[in-house]
């Protein structure tokens, strides 16, 4: 939650989009702003206004199962850190009567004078990512919510399972508070239910009932929890093993079935259900949990009218495969949940995408509006003297001083070595405080700081700032973290607190008479990129990386450009992709600032973020490229199977196989009747572990294009879970519509694909609503064949990325940074990151190019200060540390024909495993250098002294 | 073990002075919401923050001992 | 081609609209994040943990 440090973002809160007016480039945007009636720079969110307010209001944040006060802050960690008053229920606001929060606030911060404003903006893009909206109680009251206190749904799950939440973490019925022991969840409440005018997959819903499953065992492992599933949605990367982990470790029970309603019973809640063999079952449960839906935002209209572009039939953003992150306006792009219901990385992924989308468009006026924040030059003299250490003690309002004794810390400072001014201060990082602060370091001549506040992992930064102000080395400051981890959690024992507070106190002094001022060093970048890859994810990221002003040379180990899109003759919207295809190749080949190679191979990389050099071999003759950034856009094979028949008979084929063929038009389907599809061939610990993601759908559209050419075909879908996610499910509902037979098999009961004597083929399977095994004459066995990796064991160690167990590459964090690897300066995109369709591809790959272009526009990387550094004299060059750095940035280097190491500080995270194992002692840590750990242990030794 | 059952005697009068040594990205972080949360915990602890527990050289944990800590945490 | 803006408005302060202003912010534009509500982190700061490693989600 960077976003509210950063100059160049500024927030508006309580504020409508209204209108926008203009062109690509150049729109006049004009929004609606509500007052909060509470100046954000002046609170300091001390609360104490809400303890005052005598107005409760129900807590929207915690699912209105919790009462708050009209003055509120929505929960700790909010940005802006600031209170703001419910208009709706302030008695001052309505009835000009109360005031009392006004007068209790200590900061001035309370302004009822505000009035709503509306704002102007010029901007030279636009981008709606409003979210989503919620199901309408009616369709959850068909689940007796609102009538039954135990039907609860899964938002009010997330809150009652949340430690900071309204029941402490603690899972109860709403009814009579106790722990319920069975629980239900029922699946696609609000979604795939065209009764509700929701016909598609919500996409997210399996994920975070699992999850919150999984909570509500780990914090009461003795209730039995039910899943009723139409299908198990887990397609996701790494989402099917967790889901199979999760099912075995809890015992969790998987029921087949759609619950139609839900009855109360003797203070219980009734289910009843029909299962696979189509017998009616019920059974009586304690609490049953709704997994509702993600809908369009309720405001959706009125933000499509102001922006000016057109929504599509379930009331998202209207976009296409071929642009998912562009609206209907030109210049107005989307992403997230609006675009269509998606998960947390596919939202990230989209995010960075339409990011890269909104940087082409305005790549000339890049840096015409940002601000740069400027500092005094340090004053070297300051270290000169012996250290003057000006120790500042929080009381955040009571948050400190209500348990610690604030008075007496300050004063125990004092009595450190080397503290020559000490104070406590309200609130230190109000405004009026931190120049307080600035003030007195500057008058005093202070030359290290430590403040004894709250987190340094939330305030060093803007403390650090305060230090650069008055012109002295940010490294030289320390915190002592007495609130988070010190009055917070021992409120009810304030003397042992305060006892606590000195300790910290005296580590955090002991430990700043050592720092050393740290240079943050920069690094210039080579400002070109190197895509390797010249399919669909690699050309779409290198159009975008030249759109937005640099240099690209894709390297592609084939002849030709286009890599599986090749393959494709049609997109799930029913696009031609060939001619997607030629236009993309199109654009590369005369884009001026993208070079391509051809049957060419990465053999070396070497260097770091900004500054790489890879060799390139085509035919036979090896290339050398200077480069800053690397995009992998290695992409993934069709897999080959071993069975069914495949290779052995030409009428089973895969569904890529079945789509060329399709493409001939009806000739193809000339004596075809019967035309079998099997799933999940190769995926899902089948050969693979993995679901490919894509091959419900591409079964689903190749079976309706069946449908179209020969409509007296019988098409029968073998399948296991279909996985036709998010508006994918519209096909799915088509092809049942058109008579289309889904018939579902387990794993332990898989489809034989036979030679009968007529020279075709039988299909046999397991009925399971016949309770039979079934032959099926066959004239085509169709397999969904999946997406293999394909052997990316040696680019891997090329680049130091790690691959996952299924040999797809592994991204830095799965949920924040999806499109970066580990290692810095390198961004992934396309099927090498795993199975994902083409429009999935697509925003992936656009994501992977504004990551990548960030340090290109920069222009220079800046490394922290908080970096190995190597004490030459004393390396033996053993090559440990280099051999334990998780992120290539310790090498050896040849020093007068001797082996030394070397930190390559660009690519430095400040771990410090290599100092710790080093044998000689010659590694440092900064801002954690032995000696300075070392007199943290020593002052809290000290302590124990005094004690005994 | 015998250790262990004069310990358990006197295990009342026991307040042990515990050294933590916590990583900045993932145990720190708990321990800051942890407080956010208000988890009360005794007042035990005290904390030496590293940017990863990589950064732990055995001679840290070895003075901790040598200057007479009970007890060493990592959390990383 | 001087008279285009070198700034973004993004609609919506979720985990979406935060990332794109990020992104933005990085890639040098000036952003404004336009919020319908009083803080910014939309439905993921509601969550407790997220599926599959259970992370904290704020």
């Amino acid at each position: 939650m960077e976003a509210g440090r950063s100059p160049n973002i500024e927030i508006l809160t309580n504020a409508t989009l209204h209108s926008v007016e203009g062109k690509p480039g150049a729109f006049n945007a004009l929004v609606h702003q509500e007052p909060r009636y509470i100046d954000e720079d002046k609170c300091t969110a001390c609360g104490m206004c809400k303890m005052y307010c005598p107005r409760p209001v129900a807590d929207f944040y915690n699912e209105s199962l919790a009462v708050i006060h009209a003055p509120r802050i929505d929960y700790p960690q909010a940005i802006p850190s600031a209170y703001y008053i419910d208009p709706k229920a302030c008695l001052r606001v309505n009835y000009e009567t109360c005031n009392l929060c006004a007068q209790t606030c200590t900061a001035g911060a309370i302004d009822f004078s505000q009035k709503p404003k509306d704002v102007e903006l010029n901007v030279g893009a636009v981008i709606l990512a409003p979210g989503f909206g919620k199901i309408d109680n009616q369709v959850l009251s068909r689940f007796g919510y609102g009538r039954f206190p135990d039907v609860v749904t899964s938002y009010e799950i997330e809150r009652l399972t949340c430690a900071s939440g309204p029941s402490e973490g603690h899972v109860i019925r709403l009814s009579d508070g106790r722990a319920p022991k069975k629980i239900a969840f029922l699946q696609c409440v609000g979604s795939r239910d065209e009764t509700c005018g929701n016909g598609y997959c919500s996409s997210v819903c399996c994920m975070y009932a699992f999850k919150e499953a999984a909570i509500i065992k780990e914090h009461e492992p003795e209730v039995d929890i039910t899943f009723f599933f139409m299908d198990v949605r887990t397609q996701g990367k790494g989402f099917d093993e967790a889901r199979k982990r999760a099912e075995s470790k809890y015992s969790f029970r998987v029921v087949r079935a759609r619950v139609p309603r839900v009855e109360q019973v003797d203070g219980k809640l009734g289910l009843v259900w029909v299962d696979e063999e189509g017998t009616s079952r019920n059974e009586l449960f304690d609490m049953v949990v709704l997994s509702v839906g993600l809908e369009a935002p309720e405001d959706a209209h009125i933000i499509s009218a102001a922006a000016g572009c057109e929504l599509n039939h379930y009331e998202f953003a209207k976009t296409s495969v071929q642009n998912p992150l562009t609206t209907t306006r030109p210049g107005i792009f989307t992403a997230g949940a609006f675009q269509g219901p998606k998960d947390v990385p596919e939202s990230v992924t989209q995010a960075s995408g339409v990011a890269a989308l909104a940087s082409e468009l305005l790549a000339d006026a890049r840096g015409t509006r940002t601000v740069t924040l400027t500092y005094p030059e340090e004053d070297r003299t300051l270290l000169e003297e012996e250290p003057r250490i000006g120790v500042f003690v929080c009381h955040c309002g009571v948050n400190i001083a209500g348990v610690v004794d604030v008075k007496a810390v300050r004063d125990y400072a004092a009595t450190l070595p080397n503290v020559v001014l000490y104070d406590d201060v309200l609130y230190s990082c109000s405004q009026d405080a931190l120049k307080g602060i600035a003030q007195k370091i500057k008058n005093n001549r202070l030359n290290r700081v430590v403040i004894a506040a709250c987190s340094p992992r939330t305030h060093e930064p803007l403390f650090q700032d305060t230090l650069k102000s008055v012109g002295v080395n940010p490294a030289l400051f320390e915190m002592a973290n007495v609130r988070d981890q010190c009055a917070w959690v021992h409120a009810h024992e304030p003397e042992a607190a305060t006892q606590k507070s000195k300790d910290l106190v005296r580590m955090a002094v002991a430990k700043a008479r050592l720092l050393t001022p740290l240079e943050s060093q920069t690094v210039g970048v080579n400002p070109r990129a190197l895509v390797i890859g010249g399919g669909g994810a690699g050309m779409t990221a290198a159009l975008s990386v030249a759109e937005q002003g640099y240099e690209c040379l894709i390297v592609e180990k084939n002849d030709v450009l286009g890599g599986n899109l090749a393959r494709l003759k049609w997109t799930a919207d029913g696009q031609d992709a060939p001619r997607i295809l030629k236009e993309m190749i199109d654009r590369v080949r005369k884009h001026p600032k993208i070079k391509v190679l051809l049957g060419a191979k990465l053999e070396s990389v070497s260097g770091y973020v900004g500054n790489f050099v890879s060799t390139v071999k085509v035919k036979e003759k090896v290339q050398t490229i200077e480069h800053g950034v690397i995009l992998v856009a290695t992409g993934a094979k069709e897999y080959r199977p071993k069975s069914y028949l495949y290779g052995e008979n030409d009428r089973v084929m895969t569904q890529l196989e079945l789509e060329e063929r399709l493409a001939k038009g009806k000739t193809s389907l000339k004596n075809i009747s019967n035309v079998v599809m099997i799933q999940c061939v190769g995926s899902r610990g089948d050969d693979m572990q993995h679901c490919s993601r894509l091959c419900c759908t591409q079964a689903v559209r190749n079976a309706l294009k069946v449908k179209e050419l020969k409509p007296d075909a019988n098409v029968f879908v073998l399948y296991r879970d279909m996985r036709t996610y998010g508006f994918h499910e519209d096909l799915y509902s088509a092809a049942r519509r058109k008579g289309i037979n889904f018939i579902r098999y387990d794993l332990e009961n898989r489809p034989e694909v036979l030679k009968n004597k007529a020279s075709g083929l039988t299909v046999r399977f397991f009925d399971k609503l016949l309770g039979d095994t079934l032959d099926l004459d066959a004239d085509l066995a169709v397999l969904s064949v999946g997406v293999e990796p394909t052997d990316n064991t040696g680019l891997s160690k090329l680049l130091k990325a790690p691959l996952t167990q299924d040999g797809f590459f592994l991204e830095a964090h799965a949920k924040l940074r999806p499109v970066e690897v580990a290692v810095d300066g390198i961004y992934l995109c396309g099927l090498a990151h795993g199975p994902k369709s083409l429009d999935e591809t697509v925003a992936q790959a656009k994501a992977a190019a504004a990551k990548a272009v960030i340090p290109l526009a920069k222009g220079r990387v800046s490394v922290t200060p908080l970096v190995s550094h190597v004490d030459q004299g004393v390396c033996i060059g053993c090559g440990l540390c280099e051999s334990l750095c998780p992120y290539k940035a310790i090498e050896l280097v040849k020093v007068d024909k001797r082996k030394k190491a070397q930190t390559i500080t660009a690519s430095c995270k400040g771990c410090g495993i290599c100092a710790s194992h080093c044998p000689t002692l010659a590694i440092s840590m900064g801002g954690f250098t032995d000696e300075a750990i070392f007199a943290q242990i020593h002052a809290f030794a000290q302590q124990e002294q005094e004690v005994r | 073990m015998s250790q262990t059952n004069e310990m358990s005697n006197d295990i009342k009068g026991f307040d042990p002075k515990i050294l933590g040594f916590f990583c900045h990205w993932c145990c720190y972080a708990a321990a800051d919401s942890a407080g956010v949360a208000r988890y009360q915990y005794p007042p035990n602890i005290r904390t030496i923050r590293v940017m990863c527990t990589g950064r732990l050289d055995f001679r840290f944990v070895l003075e901790a001992f040598r200057c007479g800590v009970d007890g060493v945490f990592t959390g990383g | 081609m001087a008279d285009k803006s070198g700034s973004v408005l993004i609609l919506g302060g979720g985990i979406a609209g935060i990332q794109s202003a990020m992104d933005l912010a990085e890639l040098g534009y000036y952003v404004y994040l336009v919020e319908k509500k009083a803080s910014i982190g939309g439905v993921m700061a509601k969550l407790d943990k997220t599926f599959p490693t259970n992370d904290c989600a704020i």
